[in-house]
Parts: structure tokens; sequence; C-alpha cells
């Protein structure tokens, strides 16, 4: 006989549980053991709807129950026949169930979201990317280390930045066990460790220049771009537990940032404080490394002169509460 | 400033404490004094006249003590009429903020004290006001005439003297004429700890040394709650007005001198009340002292530094007292001397603000033991971990320039940061820090602070900080 449908009851992940598959209409559904689909919930009723192939399509045909049909977020009103949505979903008390009929154009094949030896396919970019992470954190710790300090502080140094790493990693990995059933710790170490990299050398790299050029607005870009590349690791790791949703992650931790980024702005500039970063450029680097050339002090007094205005503008009274003379603040 | 030297620093700043009597947690905490079992509720009123009648018959049982004792006796009850306890009160209530002393100087009700103790009410007189107490106990309220906040000084006068209050009589000045000799005997007056008036024996020992602003070296022991009060010769003349004491010394206190307490008394004793604010006049004072001291400064050459490469500009000590300091010589990071001068006198505004006063600090890095790499992190720690202050109740938020600046053909990295005064108008704050960028190895940092000059003042004392820097030529 022709399978003319298959009606799949889903479970709560959204995978099939039980599969029927349809040679004729109308299909009856419900408790009752006389139905065509039997449903094994106590939310439904002993016939709790049928589905009837009609010349314009399928329509669901709801009987009297308790809880009744829903087509999505929709119930069904009771004596209404109404079509079966593209989806083909319907939720007949606690069950969902999705029809798919012969006729449907299939989806195109997913690429897999393969997250099972990852390390196998990675292996090669993960090991390149742990070499340079551990260089890097070896030759940070070297910089500040006093000549001839004893190792194990040095090790104790060396070892809290891989553990929280690791304790990172493994939180997104019990996040895709979660929704992927995999325990994806490589795949999230390649994302950690890609995008701290990014942020760390960046950064790095813009005070150098700052340094050189004697341009602390290189510093502050160094600063957004480091927040940047957090943001992007954050996300990253969330498309890796729910790849349907990257859209709505990008949107929400684009606007979480924009929103926290606002905020502080605010506040920075009640306070007085520079937007981004500090109040001054602290790098100090290789005297080979400057490429500005230094100016006279006569030169750079004089350049300090719109300070007057700025500093003035910002004594002016009446720009915050405490000048009220009820103020009883200190 | 290097971290390391940070922790080991002596406690080069030894700073003053100013002697008003205030409930502020502040002053029990630096008071090094044993305080009264319970300190927290303010003592009655009739507390003060049983306490001081106790000590007049403590007194009347050493009468036949020497002869010491028996002027100090004689000295008091000459002042006990004319001497004054000076109360800052809440506006609406009769809880007492702060309490200092005071001495009558005139016929009409005029109080000589310290500004330090009025400053509540100077600068906010909607929230206090100002009360008095004698020795008999007579009360009554007290209006602001006249004040010197350079010195320290203020002048009140009793809103309505009572009638009897010229037959008390008033003190009268130490001639200039006489000056004292060191050693010879004074008497502080005032009412410390409010615990009750007390005289205190100790010796004049001349001016302090290195102050900019003239203070005598009194060797007595001068407590919180003396300020203002006055400090009278064997013939009960005043010399002087309790204002400091040290808290990190015994018998260190200081007064000022009596001619600034004339010189206020001869332009304002017949000043109406001050019921504007005292703010446009306080910033005028300041503006004065700070041309003086700014004139004096860059008018004084930089002392000669040792170093092999480096001219560095310390100052001289002429009202400037310098410490020195480094890290142990077998030290396998960086090696570093450290200098730290700063003036000992700083102008009280209020509780949380002092002013009037410059440091210059360097410090000299030898990083030969550290190689390029790590100097440069160590030097750039160093550079970043300054200080310069964040928006307050009195200063707004700091605002810096920063370049390399080249001095004596020294490639500096300097950054100048200013903050403004915002109830002062024309004050600034001036820092200046310069980190040299010459060598792999080894280079100086250096700090200069000023606080509470003009704009244009500030721009001239960072140039002539600036140019105190240079590159020697090895000899």
């Amino acid at each position: 006989m022709e399978t003319l449908a298959l009606i799949e009851t889903l479970d709560r992940d959204g995978q099939p549980r039980q599969v029927l598959r349809v040679s004729q209409w109308p299909v009856r559904i419900g408790r009752a053991i006389d139905c065509d689909l039997v449903l094994d919930d106590p939310h439904v009723a002993a016939l709790h709807a049928t589905l009837d192939m009609r010349e314009d399509g399928l329509h669901v045909v709801p009987a009297a129950s308790v809880n009744g049909v829903r087509l999505g977020r929709a119930s069904v009103v009771p004596g209404s026949t109404p079509l079966l949505p593209s989806s083909g979903q319907m939720t007949l008390g606690a069950t969902t169930l999705r029809v798919r009929l012969a006729s449907e154009t299939l989806a195109p094949e997913e690429r897999l979201l393969d997250l099972h030896h990852y390390e196998h396919r990675h292996g090669a970019a993960l090991v390149a990317l742990i070499v340079i992470a551990s260089l890097w954190k070896g030759f940070d710790l070297w910089l500040s280390a006093v000549p001839g300090a004893p190792g194990s502080a040095l090790a104790w140094g060396y070892l809290s930045a891989p553990i929280g790493l690791m304790v990172w990693c493994v939180v997104w990995a019990i996040g895709s066990m979660l929704f992927q059933r995999r325990f994806a710790f490589w795949p999230h170490l390649q994302v950690a460790l890609t995008w701290l990299l990014v942020a760390v050398l960046a950064e790095e790299v813009c005070q150098q220049l700052a340094f050189a050029l004697s341009a602390p607005l290189i510093e502050k870009a160094g600063r957004l771009v480091f927040v940047g590349a957090l943001a992007m690791m954050v996300w990253r790791h969330m498309g890796l537990l729910l790849p349907t949703r990257r859209r709505a992650f990008a949107i929400a931790i684009g606007s979480a940032v924009v929103v926290g980024g606002g905020l502080l702005l605010v506040d920075r500039s009640m306070q007085q404080e520079p937007l981004v970063g500090d109040l001054y450029l602290g790098t100090i680097s290789l005297p080979g490394m400057r490429v500005a050339k230094p100016v006279s002090i006569d030169a750079f007094v004089k350049s300090a002169a719109p300070l007057q205005q700025t500093l003035s503008h910002w004594a002016k009274p009446g720009d915050d509460d405490d000048d009220s003379p009820s103020g009883d603040d200190d | 400033m290097l971290l390391n030297s940070l922790l080991r620093r002596r406690c080069a700043r030894l700073s003053a404490l100013w002697l008003a009597l205030a409930a502020s947690p502040w002053a029990h905490a630096t008071s090094p004094i044993a305080y009264p079992a319970a300190p927290a509720s303010p003592l009655t009123r009739a507390a003060v006249p049983t306490s001081a009648a106790s000590a007049a018959e403590a007194d009347s049982d050493a009468e036949d003590s020497g002869n010491l004792s028996a002027s100090a006796r004689r000295i008091y009850d000459f002042g006990r009429p004319r001497l004054l306890q000076v109360r800052t009160l809440l506006r609406d209530q009769d809880s007492q903020a702060s309490v200092g002393s005071g001495s009558l100087v005139g016929a009409d009700g005029l109080i000589l004290t310290n500004y330090h103790v009025v400053s509540q009410v100077a600068l906010e007189p909607q929230r206090y006001r100002l009360n008095f107490q004698t020795v008999d106990g007579v009360t009554g309220a007290l209006q602001l005439i006249a004040f010197d906040v350079v010195h320290d000084l203020a002048l009140v006068r009793m809103a309505k003297p009572p009638a009897t209050v010229s037959e008390r009589g008033v003190f009268e000045f130490r001639p200039a004429t006489t000056p004292l000799a060191q050693g010879e005997r004074i008497f502080s007056l005032g009412n410390p700890l409010d615990v009750g008036f007390a005289v205190v024996e100790g010796t004049y020992n001349g001016l302090v040394e290195r102050s900019f602003l003239p203070q005598i070296l009194f060797s007595g022991s001068l407590n919180p709650g003396m300020s203002g009060g006055p400090v009278l010769d064997d013939k009960g003349h005043i010399v002087g007005v309790n204002v400091a004491t040290r808290r990190d010394g015994q018998q260190i206190s200081f007064l000022v001198p009596a001619e600034f307490a004339q010189a206020l008394i001869a332009r304002g004793a017949h000043a109406k009340p001050i019921t504007a604010s005292v703010e446009a006049e306080m910033a005028r004072q300041l503006l004065q002292h700070q041309q003086q001291l700014t004139t004096r400064f860059v008018a004084l050459p930089w002392r000669e530094t040792k170093h092999a490469h480096y001219s560095v500009p310390v100052p001289q000590e002429d009202f400037m007292r310098c410490w020195g300091s480094s890290n142990p010589s077998e030290s396998k990071g960086l090696s570093f001397e450290r200098s730290d001068c700063q003036m000992d006198t700083a102008i009280f505004i209020n509780e949380s603000l002092r002013t009037g006063d410059m440091s210059v600090r360097h410090e000299v890095y030898d990083g030969s033991k550290l190689g390029a790499l790590r100097y440069a992190e160590e030097a750039g720690q160093s550079f970043r971990n300054e200080g310069m202050g964040r928006r307050t109740h009195d200063l707004t938020a700091p605002k810096c320039q920063e370049d390399f600046v080249e001095s004596g053909g020294l490639p500096m990295r300097t950054v100048m940061c200013l903050r403004a005064y915002r109830r002062l108008p024309g004050l600034y704050d001036v820092a200046v820090l310069s980190q040299s960028v010459d060598a792999k190895t080894e280079g100086v940092q250096g700090r200069f602070d000023a606080r509470g000059v003009s704009f244009d003042n500030a721009m001239l004392l960072a140039t002539h900080y600036l140019k105190g820097f240079a590159w020697k030529r090895s000899p």
C-alpha cells in the first residue's frame, strides 16, 4: 500500500518518538484503542481529533475534548476545521505531532554540526592554538617576574590561567551536552583560545602602536577591539549550543554590549572620566619603538591650554545634586 | 610610583593634626590621645562649669607649690574672663558638630580664633551656626566677621554682647619690638577635648624651620579643642594662637604668630558680619598665597643630582623637606633610588581639602639585571599606577595632556593633569608625571604636584619642573 504521509509523535526535544505510516485518510487520533493513532497521554481524550484530507489540503477536525487542539500557539476554536499549517505540527493535550505528506518537497540536506571526533579533524589547529597561548602566557609571566624568583610561585601563576580556561570550557561543554547531546569540550576550547588570543594580541599591538606614535586613541581603540573579541567569543560558544539560533544570539549579545556600554559611557561621563580607557596612556616601551618626535617643553605646555576651558566647564556649579543647599551628603 | 617602594616607603609625610575637636570619626581615628570612656555622647553643658570649678579647687590645693605653677595659675586667673569656647552647632539643633577655643580681643565682643574652628559655618552657613561659652558659663551666638584662611585665623563677634562684656577686659598682644627668646616659658589656654578649660605650660622654640608659612614651635601639649585659644607670655600678652600638633611626636605643637592675628584684627575688626558666600574671598586669599609661593619656588634653582646620566629636578630645602630611600642592593630585580620632597604646611579648607602646598619626587631606576623588555614592563607599571584623583565634592576630575617631551636632550613620556576647584574659582591642582624613554635598562621617573595654584602658575611651574630634567654626558 502506498504511504500517503507519516505522523510523528515528538518528544520534548522535537525528536520523533513514535511514527505512524498513513495509507488512508481520515486518521483518528486519541487515547482509545480503536483510534488509528493511539496516544498514551492522560491529557488526550478518547477520540481527540481527526485528520481529514480534502481538496484544498489536510484539515484538523477536533472532537470534544477538555484540552483541545493547538496549532502553533493558537487554539483551534471548537466547531472549526482549520487547514494544518505548513509546519505540519499540531498539539493535542501535551503531545505534539508532526505530519509529513508524501507530496511535500524535501528540504536540502544540511551539513552536520559534528561535535563528535572534533579533536581528530581539528587537531592541528588546536595544538597550534594551545602552543601559541602557552607561549604567550609564559612570556607574560616572564616579563613581570623578578629574576631568581622561586619557580613554584611562577608555576602557580602559570597554572591558574589554564585551569580557569578549562572550567570555562567545561561549563560550555555541559551546555552542549544539554542541547546537542555531546560533551563538546574541544570545540569550545578552540573558540575560547582563538578569541582570547585575538583580544589580547589586538590590545597589545594597539598599546605598542599608541606608544610608538604617541597616539593614545589607538590604545583606546585596542580596548574596544578587546571587548568586541570577547563578545565574539561568547557568540561563538552559544552558536555551538544552538546553531539554529545564531541570529538571535547575535542580536542579544549585540544589544547587551550596546546597552551595557552605553550605561558605562553615561556613568563615566557623569564622573568626568575618559569615556574609554585610562586617564593617560600607561605604556612605556623600548626606546627603539618610539617613532613620534618629542616636542619642546614650551610647545607641550602650550598644548595644554585648552584644558582650562574643559575644567572651567566641569567646575560649573549646578551640574549635580550635591550643590543643593539641603544636601546632607557628607 | 613603584609598588614595592610604596609598601616600604617611610612615613615621610607626617601631617599635622588640626586642633578643632569634631564629632567626626576622623578626629577620633587620628588623635592618639586617650579619650574619655564615652566619646560618642555629646558632653552636657553643665559638665563644663563643674569641671572648671573642680580645676579651680585643685589649683587652690597646690597653692604653695613652686614658682612655675604659681605663674601658670596667675596667667589662668588673668585669662579666665577673656577665654571662651567656640562651638559649631547644627543649624536647627543644639548638638555640637565641633568645638574650639577663642580669646576676647575687642571690648565689643570681638573674638579671635582659628579659621578651621569656624570653617563649617563659613562654608555651609545653611547647616551650621556658631555659639560661645565663657569659663563662667555665659553663652550666646557668634557671627563670622573676617578670616585669614592662609594663616588659619578668624574673627567672630558676639551677636548680642552681654552688658558686662566690657568688664571682662581684652587680651593685648606682645609688642613686636620685644621678641621672645628661645626657651622662654609661654602658656597656652583652651578647652582640650571639651573636658574643661585648661592652661598648658610650654616653651617657645622659635619658628618652625623650613616652613613656608611662619609657625611658632611650641613645646607643650596641645589637644583637639584648644584650637584658636591664645598663647600668652608671662605678662599675659598674646604671642600666638593654638593651631596644630604633630601626631607622631610628643609636645610638638604649632602656633600662629601673633603678627598675623594683629593684621587680621587691623583690617577686620570693624567689618560687618559675613552673610554672603565666603568662597570668593577665600579664593582671593589663596590666589595671593599661591602667587607668593610660585614666585619664590621658581626663583630657586634645582639642586645638583649625582646620577651619572640624568639631571633630575630636586628642590632646595628652603621650605620643603626631602626624604630619600632605595631598595636593597642585593635585589635581583629593578634597583631604584627615590627622593620625596614635600612642604610641611598645607592650608586647611575643610575636613577633606588641604591646599596651597607642593611636592616633588623622583625615582631613578637601574634595570640592568632585568634586561630591556622586563625593564620596559616595570617602568610602564610604575608609570601607569600613578593616582591623579577622581571627581570629589571639592574638585573636578583630572584632565590630562600627554606627549613625548624633550628637555636637555632627554626624551620623556610626559603627562600633565589638572583639576579645577569646584567652589574656589581660578584655583587648580596640577600634577606633572614624566618618565625618561632614552635608555633600554635605566631611566628616571619624576612627579611634581602643586595644589591650589592659578592656571597660569600651573603652566609656569610645569615648565620650570620639566626644565629641571636633562641628559648628562658621562664624565
